[in-house]
């Protein structure tokens, strides 16, 4: 009996620094409290910008509705078929409403310098490190830095790092950021248009 | 001291090569026909009834023959192992996105399957037009994100190119309500990954990892780096990357890595996964046939 036990403690010992030497962390399944940066404090002049620029998103977003709804609506269970017609006439529809568009237009010099600063002055160190990695490894290279062009769909579409997208002035669903190498551009999610683009946006 | 004991057990299973690999005659489902063409298949899961049965694949849109033999061989694995759904861990479709790529990319390659009424849920990865989210065979209801519940398992589809404040809530709400037993995330992206040329997204980790923990998410199935790996528990959550389903970037594990728990870089592959209660057991299977991985994972909260 005595033979029994002590031959179930050592297994039970053995199962105990082998479960600790392999799963460290499994013992933490569960709960941690989810770690969140303090915000930094927008000053009232650069609330104004950030609020002129989400103005001139929201007249795209706009025009750019009534555009849409003039063409026949894309079902969510749409043949490829339809969906590269849609695309297409979504596509040519838009440019000819926004034919005459400049570059700066939404991206104004002060929405674009606001922009810049909050890259440089948000990521520093290893943050802009990790930031720039992301951006370079895209493969972009190729993409038109021109306003009313179609973003190439054979080209990569940069991963927006979520800790950018925080800080950065919110858009609605149907207009992205992306970049770009150091530049910036705001996409139209449907048409996959380049709606307008800052350039040396990365730090 | 359960929870240690469970730990054993898991270990157990992955030391010991996970569970004892049966062949399809020691099966009971299937004709006699599929038997014999299969017989060569080794299935590694319980096959136990009225289970979740789910088919994992990754990067798989390049139209090219060795995906077609991937599909080939998820088509013979389904004699033996009828699996309901797959997931896609995004890169649909790469390059060109006309509608002769829908098909040679997607829909002729998956055409057994999607012929027998499996149906495919998926993600968006970084060469993925977002307009993808209304294609019929993608089953995205016109959503970048969503969430679909099959029996006791909740799958929450993420789009990881594009993690911005809407979807962070919505997440967190949408995990806050949530009771299932188990909670699945997917997307593109991989939090942890020793591949070489991408490896973790730790930017993308410092947003999401949090509220997963927060919200219980047990397991997170990722692509992006074109290879086969599992992660070891990260704080607790199950990690895979799942990105050779189409493409393959041989030799990409940086073998240093001490996040690796199995890892396999030498072939296309896909994934099986068989929930039963509290257990979820998976398979990864490369496109000859062969089972690189395999093993059990026992729901965390069951561990308290």
């Amino acid at each position: 009996m005595k033979e029994k036990m002590k031959l179930g403690m050592g297994f039970f010992w053995v199962a105990l620094v082998l479960s600790l030497v392999c799963f460290p962390n499994l013992s933490h399944a569960g709960v941690e409290p989810a770690q969140t940066k303090p915000e930094p404090q927008v000053s009232a002049g650069d609330k104004h910008v950030i609020t002129l620029f989400e103005n001139r998103v929201k007249n795209y977003l706009k025009l750019r509705n009534k555009v849409k709804a003039k063409l026949p609506a894309l079902s969510k269970d749409s043949t490829p078929e339809q969906i590269e017609s849609y695309r297409k006439r979504f596509e040519d529809a838009l440019r000819s409403a926004r034919a005459g568009t400049q570059r700066g237009d939404i991206f104004s010099a002060t929405a674009a310098d606001y922009i810049r600063r909050t890259l440089r002055t948000e990521f520093k160190g290893k943050d802009r490190a990790e930031l720039r990695e992301i951006v370079f490894e895209a493969e972009t290279q190729g993409v038109p830095l021109r306003v009313n062009y179609p973003y190439p769909e054979t080209k990569e579409l940069t991963e927006m790092p979520p800790t950018l997208l925080l800080k950065l002035p919110q858009l609605p669903k149907e207009v992205k950021y992306r970049f770009v190498g150091r530049n910036m551009l705001l996409v139209d999610r449907d048409s996959n248009l380049i709606i307008d683009y800052m350039t040396g946006a990365l730090p | 001291m359960r929870r240690f004991l469970f730990s054993f057990l898991i270990l157990a299973l992955v030391l010991g090569g996970g569970l004892s690999s049966v062949s399809y005659g020691q099966t009971a489902s299937g004709s006699k026909v599929a038997a014999r063409a299969n017989s060569s298949l080794k299935l590694a899961l319980p096959l136990k009834d009225n289970s979740l049965r789910f088919a994992v694949i990754g990067d798989t849109g390049s139209g090219t023959d060795k995906q077609q033999q991937v599909a080939d061989m998820m088509v013979r694995y389904r004699t033996i192992f009828p699996f309901e759904f797959v997931l896609m861990m995004g890169d649909n479709l790469y390059g060109a996105e006309s509608a002769i790529d829908f098909e040679k990319k997607f829909s002729d390659v998956y055409k057994t399957l999607l012929d027998d009424k499996v149906k495919f849920y998926a993600t968006l990865g970084n060469h993925d037009l977002p307009i993808q989210i209304n294609y019929e065979n993608f089953n995205m209801n016109g959503k970048e994100y969503y969430r679909v519940k099959k029996g006791n398992v909740a799958f929450y589809s993420l789009n990881s190119n594009y993690m911005d404040q809407k979807q962070v809530k919505w997440l967190e709400d949408e995990l806050a309500k949530d009771t299932s037993e188990w909670k699945v995330c997917f997307f593109h992206h991989p939090p942890y990954s020793s591949a070489g040329k991408h490896g973790s997204d730790k930017q993308l980790r410092e947003v999401v990892e949090p509220i997963f923990l927060k919200y219980g998410v047990n397991v997170v199935l990722t692509g992006h780096d074109h290879v086969y790996e599992r992660i070891k528990p990260q704080k607790g959550i199950y990690y895979f990357v799942s990105g050779a389903g189409g493409k393959l970037r041989s030799g990409d594990i940086r073998e240093s890595s001490t996040l690796t728990e199995k890892s396999y870089d030498r072939d296309m592959h896909f994934m099986l996964f068989e929930v039963v209660g509290d257990q979820m057991y998976f398979q990864a299977i490369s496109r000859t046939g062969e089972t690189v991985d395999s093993g059990v994972l026992v729901n965390q909260r069951k561990q308290k």
